[in-house]
């Protein structure tokens, strides 16, 4: 294993992220952050916050960069919808971020059980925002629309990485695709924020960086983010390199500078790491 | 008292870690909430905060030690 620089050191206490883990397991909920072995749970948890992965934790895609379980998901749990308002009020977060498992088995890719959350949320923690973080919903439109009807505050939708690296990294998925979810979500409701993010590290060059930048600006997105790519295991996508805190902080200002209305670039920097941050910052749209 | 400081299981199907580097040297006084230890994961380097105040008695492994989860690594002489 390759040494790890300086700025991937992060603290963590066994006692502070207990109840946030324990509050999940009572409710059978599942967080991306845990299936995704995300570096900044010890954080987020002791700060009483945590990214909701509706759908169940098992993915029907083998995505060879991401660290979630692949396999032959359960039905949609009908009590998770609730489950989840319930812990976002017993979590008191006045931005809920919700992500799902990519549900290629179900026929609207899971994006009835988005909506039933983003309604649930509204009923049980009025002035909270939402975050939809969806998979591409294989592109289909009708699908798209539920999410959208549910009007989240937010639509996030990963792009993961320059268009040269597409298929090598990710299962399935497509850069036309993607791009044009964010493109099909931002026409059809102009008044909902789209974001979306990719990690660097993968092998990519700084050219191909601002192409993706330039691409993903065209579909109107408002908020981006970047981060470094972390190799989940040895059996993964190879890591290429670490970029330093001084490549992020010029990705940025080059991201800036193309007309992204907010920004978060940084090595530990994750779809939804302090997403509450983009959202202050661009609050003025809707 | 004598505490003992357990590796934790920073995930599920973690069975071991690394402890790659001690942070307190024995016989140094520890606050609950310092970091105590590192542990290298496939991701990151972990420190690992202590999650009571004392005085650190023992160090069980050494730098570079291979230690399952659960198993003390340290005894900490809390008040």
């Amino acid at each position: 294993m390759e040494k790890k620089p300086e700025w991937l050191k992060v603290r963590f206490n066994q006692d502070a992220v207990n109840e946030v883990a324990e509050l999940m397991r009572d409710l059978k909920l599942n967080t991306v952050c845990k299936e995704a072995n995300c570096p900044n749970l010890g954080e987020c948890y002791r700060q009483h916050t945590a990214t909701f992965m509706i759908l169940g934790s098992v993915c029907t895609r083998n995505c060879r960069f991401c660290n979630v379980t692949t396999g032959h998901p359960l039905p949609p749990d009908p009590d998770e919808p609730m489950n989840v308002a319930l812990a976002a009020k017993k979590l008191g977060l006045r931005h809920v971020v919700l992500t799902c498992s990519t549900r290629d088995d179900l026929p609207d890719g899971g994006a009835e059980q988005f909506a039933k959350t983003v309604r649930a949320i509204r009923e049980q923690c009025p002035g909270t925002t939402v975050e939809t973080l969806i998979s591409d919903l294989q592109g289909d439109t009708a699908a798209l629309d539920v999410v959208i009807a549910a009007h989240p505050e937010v639509l996030n939708h990963n792009v993961e990485t320059v268009k040269e690296l597409q298929k090598a990294v990710r299962s399935k998925a497509t850069y036309e695709r993607s791009l044009s979810v964010l493109r099909y979500c931002k026409q059809k409701d102009p008044t909902i924020l789209t974001k979306t993010g990719f990690m660097v590290g993968l092998g990519e060059t700084e050219e191909q960086i601002s192409v993706l930048m330039d691409d993903i600006l065209a579909t109107g997105c408002d908020i981006l983010t970047i981060g470094q790519y972390l190799q989940p295991t040895a059996k993964h996508y190879p890591l290429a390199r670490y970029a330093t805190p001084e490549d992020f902080a010029r990705y940025k200002q080059m991201a800036l500078a193309k007309g992204f209305r907010h920004v978060a670039s940084a090595p530990l920097a994750r779809s939804s790491y302090k997403a509450w941050e983009a959202l202050e910052e661009t609050h003025d749209l809707y | 008292m004598e505490k003992q400081v357990t590796m934790p299981k920073l995930r599920p199907e973690m069975e071991r870690g690394v402890l790659c580097a001690w942070l307190k040297e024995e016989g140094e006084t520890v606050t609950a909430g310092e970091p105590l230890f590192e542990i290298e994961t496939d991701k990151v380097v972990n420190q690992i905060e202590a999650t009571e105040s004392g005085v650190l008695k023992k160090q069980l492994y050494e730098e570079g030690d291979t230690v399952s989860v659960e198993t003390p690594v340290a005894v900490l002489e809390t008040k």
